[in-house]
């Protein structure tokens, strides 16, 4: 009798404690998560006030102007943003495709000794820091872009519509070559994620796609791809997130030139490499407008986020799978 | 219909009297010779002979790992897509080898449709699942695309569960109207013979039972192949059953036979449940 009640306390005691070390627990996890929203939120917000300055001072001019003239004081965003979109848009354009056809060699063509070692290639491609592409893209790609560009004005240059983009002297610098560094950069993220989620697809899947008579490109674009699509989106949006917000490569190649032409072989600015460039002498307004174009930087990576997660909902639906 | 498997009293092995395998017969669909597999060094498949009667279900059966499947997989070539495979030997179908590089893959696709163990629709509609095959192999009009999946729907079983909702991902149907839309897949592409990799040992009994009822229905114009771990499901659904073990075909006869009086030793040891 004595020796039942003597149990009953102590497990009593012992259901209190694991209640207790299970509160403690929930709230540490609580706490790492808020830690990151809290860490967005200031880096946001610190930028926000840094650019109050400029970003309340001229409002939408900031927005809507594309002369940069810290002598003068005139500061318009319009440049650095086109810059930033155009060079991360040339370098999906180019990343993807090439993306999806490593991923597809490694996971459907490739023999099975090979796929380790150009996965692990892949991989060591993303680990190389940016400030390396960025040299090898000055000293290297630049004067090889600036020997094809008149072949490039010369052919595509001629066409119709997409002819304006090819337009201009060969520099090497330049909004294409800022995107090829780009490409090259972002391909190992697409890649890799692309490969991961191929190689999920249930082999019977394919199998019976090729027992129809499937080709291999038949079983990649109507099975492999619609089946993998969202989180073949999701991995598209990793690699543009991390174009977006590219500094030192981009600085190196991007010729630095606050203005906005349709052509591609011209120099640009985008808004990381304006920051990297004149932050360490711009003082008061000049500071306050680079401070601005950081926050802006947040809220087009936001946008572009956001319309990725539009974009996937859309799809889940019309599918009647999400 | 149902034999008694397990209540068999126990017989006499009939060695001597039936040799393993059949001889070449003029009505053979499918005729197996010296079929030697291989997976890289391992030797999955010895020395096979076999004859698959037209328009009759023929039953794999066997312990895992015996080489049922990969015989199966021979029959359409499919094992080719993955490296490091190869099949030695001949396999004529109407007399022709499809184990010739010169047979045309397209050729013996359509002629010879794979229904798998798992339901697997491909991530598009119903009617998309089902004209996507038809798409690859021939170039048909609106209406008359429309018409051969309805065919292929009505064969299958499942015309009358689907016709209104042909529009519709078929990743919302159930395993069992699944697996039906997959066997619907491959027979819209008219094929003579149907390989069935144990199709429904991802299924409840009620789907079963719906499955191997199609199987009986198209036995009267196809030529198929079930693989299964299944006894039951062999003596239930199959004209001729063939007992596979170790990468040989011990042997095959007519089901009835092979499950009352079979002529191995090993037949009778599996079929009655001392090993497998």
């Amino acid at each position: 009798m004595n020796s039942t009640l003597i149990l009953s306390i102590a497990a009593e005691a012992r259901e209190r404690r694991d209640a207790r070390h299970d509160a403690w627990f929930r709230r540490l996890l609580l706490a790492a998560a808020l830690l990151v929203v809290l860490a967005l939120l200031g880096a946001a917000l610190a930028t926000l006030w840094g650019g109050r300055e400029v970003l309340f001072g001229q409002g939408l001019d900031f927005l809507a102007s594309s002369r940069w003239d810290p002598v003068a004081g005139e500061f318009g965003a319009l440049a650095p943003v086109y810059g930033t979109l155009v060079t991360s848009a040339v370098a999906l354009v180019l990343a993807v495709p090439m993306a999806f056809g490593v991923a597809l060699f490694l996971t459907e063509v490739a023999p099975p000794w090979l796929r380790g070692p150009v996965a692990t290639a892949i991989e060591l491609l993303a680990s190389i820091p940016s400030i390396i592409y960025g040299m090898w893209g000055l000293t290297v790609f630049v004067p090889f872009m600036a020997r094809i560009e008149p072949a490039l004005s010369a052919t595509l240059g001629r066409l119709p519509l997409v002819g304006a983009l090819f337009q201009g002297p060969p520099l090497g610098l330049g909004l294409l070559t800022a995107g090829i560094v780009l490409a090259v950069m972002i391909l190992p993220f697409i890649a890799a994620v692309m490969r991961e989620v191929f190689s999920s697809v249930p082999r019977e899947l394919k199998e019976s796609a090729r027992a129809l008579g499937a080709t291999t490109w038949e079983v990649a674009w109507h099975i492999v791809l619609p089946y993998t699509r969202p989180a073949v989106i999701g991995g598209i949006f990793l690699g543009l997130g991390r174009a977006l917000g590219e500094t030192m490569a981009v600085t190196f190649v991007l010729g630095n030139a606050f203005d906005i032409t349709a052509s591609l072989l011209m120099p640009g600015t985008s808004i990381s490499s304006a920051i990297a460039n004149e932050f360490n002498e711009a003082v008061g307004l000049h500071r306050s407008a680079l401070l601005a174009l950081g926050f802006l930087l947040f809220v087009v990576t936001f946008l572009v986020l956001l319309a990725a997660r539009l974009l996937l909902r859309r799809l889940a639906r019309r599918e009647g799978t999400g | 219909m149902t034999l008694a498997v397990l209540a068999r009293p126990a017989m006499p092995a009939f060695e001597a009297a039936l040799p393993a395998t059949t001889t070449a017969s003029p009505a053979a669909k499918l005729a197996v010779r010296r079929l030697d597999f291989f997976y890289g060094a391992s030797h999955a498949l010895k020395g096979i002979e076999l004859d698959i009667p037209a328009r009759q279900v023929t039953a794999i059966i066997g312990p895992s790992g015996c080489g049922k499947s990969t015989l199966l997989r021979v029959f359409n070539r499919i094992y080719a897509i993955h490296p490091g495979l190869r099949a030695s030997g001949e396999v004529l179908l109407d007399g022709e080898d499809i184990l010739s590089p010169r047979y045309p893959l397209n050729r013996l696709r359509s002629r010879v449709g794979m229904v798998f163990q798992k339901p697997v629709p491909f991530p598009m509609s119903i009617f998309d699942n089902i004209a996507w095959g038809i798409r690859h192999h021939e170039r048909l009009g609106r209406a008359e695309l429309a018409d051969r999946v309805e065919e292929a729907l009505r064969r299958a079983a499942l015309w009358d569960e689907v016709k209104d909702t042909l529009g519709r991902s078929a990743l919302a149907l159930s395993g069992g109207q699944q697996q039906r839309l997959c066997i619907a897949r491959s027979i819209a592409l008219r094929p003579e013979v149907l390989l069935l990799d144990e199709p429904t040992s991802a299924l409840d009994p009620i789907a079963t039972g719906r499955i191997e009822q199609l199987i009986e229905e198209l036995k009267s114009d196809y030529t198929l192949v079930i693989v299964t771990h299944n006894m039951q499901q062999a003596a239930r659904v199959s004209d001729r059953t063939a007992f596979m073990y170790l990468g040989e075909l011990v042997e095959v006869d007519a089901t009835e036979t092979l499950f009352t009086r079979p002529g191995k030793r090993q037949t009778e040891d599996y079929i009655s449940g001392r090993f497998g």
